[in-house]
Parts: C-alpha cells; sequence; structure tokens
C-alpha cells in the first residue's frame, strides 16, 4: 500500500471521511434526516444527518478501495474526486435554499474543492505504470 | 522532471486559468475574449499535465505563460503615458499578481527543464518516481499553496464579490420606534456576518 499513492491516499481519506461520519452524529442531536440547517462539526462544517451517511459511504468505499489493490483505489479516487468536485459546484448554487439537504455552508464547499482537487490529482496523476500495464 | 514538481506545474496552471476566467465578466470585450482563452488554455494544459508522463509542449508553454505577464505589463505603462485609467481598469492588481506569480512559477521550471535537457542530450534519463509518502506530501504541499493564493485572488474579482455567500442576517430584525422625532438614538444592530 505505501508504494501506490493511489492506494495510500485512498486509506487516509477513509478513515478521515469515517471518523467525520462518526463525529458529525455528536453534533446533529435534534436535526433531521434531511435538514437544511445543521449542527456545526469542529465549529465550521455545517452536517446533517444525511451528510453524515454520505461521509460514512464515501470514507468506507475509499477505505475498501484503498485496501484492495491499486486499479480499485484510482477508479474510486477519480470517481470521488468528480463527485466531489461537482457538489463543490452545485454546493455554492445550495446555500440558503429550501433544496440543500446537505446542510452544506461556505466551509463545506472549500472543503470538498479541496477534497475533488487532490483525490483528482493524485487518481489522475499518479500509478501511470499500472493504467499502461491494463491498456 | 520529478512527478512531484509536475503536479506543482499542474496546479499553478489551474491556479491562473481559475483567476483568469473569473476575470472575464469584468473586462471589455476585447480583453474578456484574450482572459477567455488564456484561461480555459491553462486550465486544459494544467489538467494535461497531471494526466500525461511528460509535460506538454513545454516551449510554446514557457512563451504562453511569460506572454500575458508582458501583455499586462505593456498595458499599465499605456494606461500610464496616455493617462486612460480604464485601459488597465478592468484587470485588478490582486488577481493578476497572483496570477504572474502562477505564471512566472511555470515559465522558470519549464526553462530550467527546457535547458537541462538540452544539456542532457543522449545521455537523458526519466527520474525515479518518488514514494507515495513523499509524493502526496509534495502534492498537498502545492495545493495548499495554490488554494491559498487562489481564493483571495478570486475574491478579489468581480465574480468573485458575486460569489461571496450573504451571511446570516437576521430576518426578525426591526429598527426601534424613533417616535417621529427623525433621529434614531439607541439602536442595537443585531450581530451578523457575510460581508
Amino acid at each position: 500500500m505505501t508504494k501506490s499513492p493511489n492506494r495510500l491516499l485512498a486509506t487516509v481519506f477513509g478513515v478521515v471521511y469515517l471518523l467525520v461520519g462518526l463525529l458529525g452524529f455528536t453534533v446533529t442531536g435534534g436535526v433531521s434526516f434531511f435538514d437544511t440547517s445543521g449542527g456545526l462539526l469542529l465549529g465550521l462544517f455545517e452536517v446533517n444527518v444525511f451528510h453524515n451517511v454520505a461521509h460514512l459511504l464515501i470514507g468506507a468505499a475509499l477505505l475498501i478501495a484503498g485496501v484492495s489493490n491499486i486499479a480499485a483505489a484510482r477508479g474510486v479516487n477519480i470517481a470521488i474526486g468528480a463527485a466531489y468536485l461537482l457538489l463543490g459546484i452545485v454546493g455554492l448554487f445550495l446555500i440558503g435554499t429550501e433544496v440543500n439537504i446537505l446542510a452544506i455552508n461556505a466551509a463545506d464547499n472549500v472543503l470538498h474543492f479541496a477534497s475533488a482537487a487532490v483525490l483528482l490529482a493524485v487518481g489522475l496523476g499518479a500509478d501511470k505504470k499500472v493504467r499502461a500495464a491494463r491498456a | 522532471m520529478s512527478q512531484i514538481v509536475r503536479t506543482w506545474l499542474g496546479f499553478a496552471a489551474i491556479g491562473a486559468g481559475l483567476v483568469h476566467l473569473a476575470l472575464v465578466i469584468s473586462s471589455p470585450l476585447p480583453i474578456a475574449a484574450i482572459v477567455l482563452l488564456l484561461g480555459v488554455t491553462e486550465v486544459a494544459w494544467g489538467v494535461v499535465t497531471f494526466v500525461r508522463d511528460s509535460v506538454p509542449a513545454p516551449r510554446v508553454a514557457c512563451a504562453v505563460a511569460i506572454a500575458p505577464l508582458l501583455a499586462w505589463s505593456l498595458l499599465v505603462v499605456a494606461a500610464t503615458m496616455l493617462d486612460a485609467v480604464w485601459l488597465a481598469a478592468s484587470l485588478p492588481l490582486l488577481p493578476m499578481a497572483i496570477a504572474s506569480i502562477f505564471e512566472l512559477f511555470v515559465a522558470a521550471v519549464l526553462a530550467a527543464h527546457l535547458r537541462r535537457v538540452q544539456n542532457a542530450v543522449g545521455t537523458a534519463t526519466l527520474p525515479a518516481l518518488p514514494s507515495a509518502g513523499r509524493y502526496l506530501v509534495g502534492l498537498m504541499a502545492g495545493a495548499l499553496l495554490v488554494g491559498a493564493l487562489t481564493t483571495p485572488a478570486l475574491a478579489a474579482t468581480e465574480a468573485g464579490r458575486y460569489a461571496q455567500p450573504h451571511g446570516s442576517h437576521d430576518a426578525d430584525f426591526i429598527p426601534a420606534d424613533d417616535g417621529g422625532s427623525g433621529t434614531l438614538t439607541g439602536i442595537r444592530l443585531p450581530e451578523h456576518g457575510g460581508h
């Protein structure tokens, strides 16, 4: 695992997102599943129950891919990176609206963009020998 | 060129491209067309730099990285000499200065790379791949630095001013009745952020 940037990143991000998902439940007491305004994780990142579940699923997908193999880790890194990029852009327009079912705030958007940049950069840029060998 | 430096080039090009794209809406048509083309080119080149094993078109990229800085300098000089502030007013200092830092970084790295390749004809070997941990630390450091520079640059553009979330105003706030005296005294405004 330590030889592949994709596997290492997927594993580290997977653990981090699982922890973030679990910690999120400590600030969402009394917040409903799709509430448009949730609790503040670390006093900064707004989350509701749906947001926590999404973090848990993303963390699990990354962790499983990270401990599996390079091709799985690359695929999941690119897929989740692209999803985060899309969510970051959509999130800019969701803030303050009634369809903000993930209770996204500006700090969330920054974190989503940062995650997208790192996941896509590593997914697209690293472990190219594996990709070439598979082609 | 090492894999880590190539990711830095990619991030720097995408950062410069985003800043240039954000300047499109505040610029008059001729300048808007130029920064639009430049921004799209820079973002595309940055993405391709990540995806490919080598830097795409390094000589052309080096020239394209320097050209906007020269053009902006000439525009500012012309605006000053002709006393026509409007000429350079659509290109604010902070975003252009930060985009120029990215461009200079790209140009300097590419120039050094081209010189190294030229001096090592016939003996060129691909650099060894860095360890996964070192690669990730290098990549994240580059992403953090470019993000930290790009964010204030984007915020200082017209597009950034529209993107600023309006914060949480207290919708229930009602100004105190002045009793018809025409002067408002003793008003305590609720705390609010976002401006």
